[in-house]
């Protein structure tokens, strides 16, 4: 188990103690940050094209919580055709549908009508190298 | 024997099929198909699918016996991947524990969990609630045993199991005696292969069998975990759950080899990287070895003639946890068994006796040697391989090549916990 020690800004000196020294700082965590459910959330990287309009690049890396359901317009993880797959989810007249972020209806896909297709996790942040 | 409590109320938690499952997490391709896991250097499958099962594949059996099934049937093969499984599992235990706080993590994919604080009526629903949680949470199905011991926990598992319900409680169950005769003295927790011959011989084929047989008899014939299977199977709770997490008693570390090998050098070389692996483990968890024992083997499908297998227990007169230390003695005990024109398959170490390296370690024999120096040298090794890499820093005897070691060659190479390998997905 990894155990962060407090980090202490001032020396003990025989002078006026800094007023800051009572704030012990934490070195700065960004898993606790970003990771909200630890053992559901896995951490992904994207392979291929990109996904320019949702944000998703090739090579970046997708933090997927599973314990999470999908809202409208959720980046999930999807079970397609045997293969894991970046899509958005769309909720629209009580039906639930899956895209590529374009508009064209071939591009839809309704869960309803689709059982078997799964939603496999609620991608929460993307980060991508710049 | 009516003053027996019955109060006590435990779930054995237990993952289907764990391994399987858990290379199916990335790979959906494989969901509905004949799956199995083979143990390292792919010697003997270690978990099947369902469907793997279908097909007669059974658990334990070497590789070579059924590839032909798996050829005539495209039965998915996998190398084990044991970062994977790991790391899946500490998800599962943390998923668990939030529904008990009194919780053992008995292995890799199962877990008793202590419900006594939950209304009877309330336990199947509440079984159910934990499995679609973890299934949910971690991709991973499992099967619940719910009892008033971990003995009848265990084999409502099992029933749950067979039956595919999923969840089964045992409490109060008015079918509980019917269901203890479908399961068979040797599917019964604690019974092992000795016991099961023993019981079998005397007419006590099932669990319900061994339920009702005579305390004295058991007692008079058996040891005390003999008694102690037969009163739990009564419900009288008998094995109380362990929480903490206890250090390990002892230390194994075997492989089958890829390939036959005859030269005692080459036996060397693995049990060498044998000690350096298990060293590291012990070194780890703080603690010194007091007994090597080496054993060496040839396959046990090999002709009559030609099987050998031979082990050397080596008592060290110093508690030690130093790499060089426990090599040296364990390579002297090779030389002693090893014989000249045998094929090995196998060889192994176990370290027993561990105790905590802070247990007083000197006696009239220790050396007033470089003791510090090599508590140094030992630390600095851990601490390069855990930086980079296992046998990043080892010692000349392991050497590079290991071509007796060709392992792995179905690894799916994802690894949750390592970002070289993380899973990926595409965009499509």
């Amino acid at each position: 188990m990894k155990v962060l020690l407090p980090f202490h800004l001032n020396k003990v000196g025989a002078g006026f103690p800094s007023p800051a020294t009572d704030y012990v700082e934490d070195d700065i965590n960004l898993n606790a940050h970003l990771i909200k459910n630890i053992p559901s959330t896995f951490l992904i990287r994207v392979q291929g094209k990109s996904m320019n309009k949702v944000g998703v690049h090739n090579d970046d890396l997708l933090i997927v919580d599973r314990s999470l359901n999908p809202k409208n317009f959720s980046t999930v993880i999807a079970n397609v055709n045997e293969e894991l797959v970046v899509k958005t989810f769309i909720k629209e007249n009580n039906q639930s549908f899956l895209t590529s972020g374009s508009k064209e209806i071939k591009d839809k896909i309704n869960l309803t009508e689709n059982l078997e297709i799964v939603i496999w996790g609620v991608v929460t942040y993307v980060i991508h190298a710049v | 024997m009516s003053f027996m409590l019955y109060n006590n109320k435990i779930a054995l938690v237990d993952c289907n099929s764990f391994y399987v499952s858990c290379e199916r997490l990335f790979n959906p391709s494989i969901n509905k198909k004949p799956v199995v896991v083979l143990s390292s250097n792919d010697g003997c499958v270690i978990s099947r699918s369902t469907e793997a099962k279908i097909l007669g594949i059974k658990m334990g059996e070497p590789y070579f016996k059924v590839k032909k099934i798996v050829k005539e049937n495209d039965v998915k093969t996998f190398s084990t991947n044991f970062s994977l499984y790991g790391d899946i599992s500490r998800r599962v235990m943390k998923t668990l524990k939030q529904f008990s706080p009194q919780m053992e993590i008995y292995s890799i994919d199962e877990a008793f969990l202590d419900l006594s604080s939950l209304k009877n009526e309330n336990l199947l629903e509440h079984g159910y609630k934990i499995r679609e949680t973890v299934l949910k949470w971690t991709g991973i199905p499992t099967s619940i045993g719910i009892a008033t011991t971990k003995t009848l926990s265990k084999a409502a598992n099992y029933i749950a199991k067979k039956e595919k319900s999923g969840v089964i409680n045992l409490i109060n169950s008015k079918k509980i005696d019917n269901l203890l005769s479908g399961i068979k003295i040797n599917e019964v927790w604690g019974v092992g292969r000795q016991l099961t011959k023993f019981y079998i011989k005397n007419g006590i084929n099932t669990a319900y069998d061994l339920k009702n047989i005579h305390n004295s008899w058991i007692k008079k014939n058996t040891s005390v975990f003999g008694s102690r299977t037969a009163m739990e199977l009564r419900g009288l709770s008998c094995v109380s759950l362990e929480p903490r997490e206890e250090k390990r008693k002892n230390c194994s570390v075997s492989r089958s080899f890829g390939r036959k090998v005859t030269t005692l050098d080459e036996l060397s070389e693995a049990i060498t990287t044998h000690c350096l692996n298990a060293a590291e483990k012990i070194r780890l968890d703080g603690q010194t070895v007091k007994k090597i024992t080496v054993y060496i083997r040839t396959s046990p499908f090999q002709i009559k003639n030609n099987y050998y297998a031979n082990s050397k227990d080596i008592d060290l007169p110093i508690r030690t946890n130093d790499s060089i230390m426990l090599i040296k003695q364990a390579l002297d005990g090779l030389k002693i068994i090893y014989k000249k024109g045998y094929r090995y398959q196998k060889t192994g170490i176990v370290f027993s006796g561990l105790k905590n390296a802070d247990t007083y370690n000197k006696n009239l024999f220790s050396e007033v040697n470089n003791d510090e120096k090599r508590i140094k040298l030992m630390k600095a090794i851990d601490h390069t391989n855990i930086k980079y890499g296992r046998n990043a820093l080892s010692v000349a005897q392991a050497r590079l090549k290991k071509e007796w070691n060709i392992k792995k060659q179905h690894d799916s190479k994802i690894d949750t916990s390592c970002f070289d390998f993380l899973p990926t997905v595409k965009i499509a």
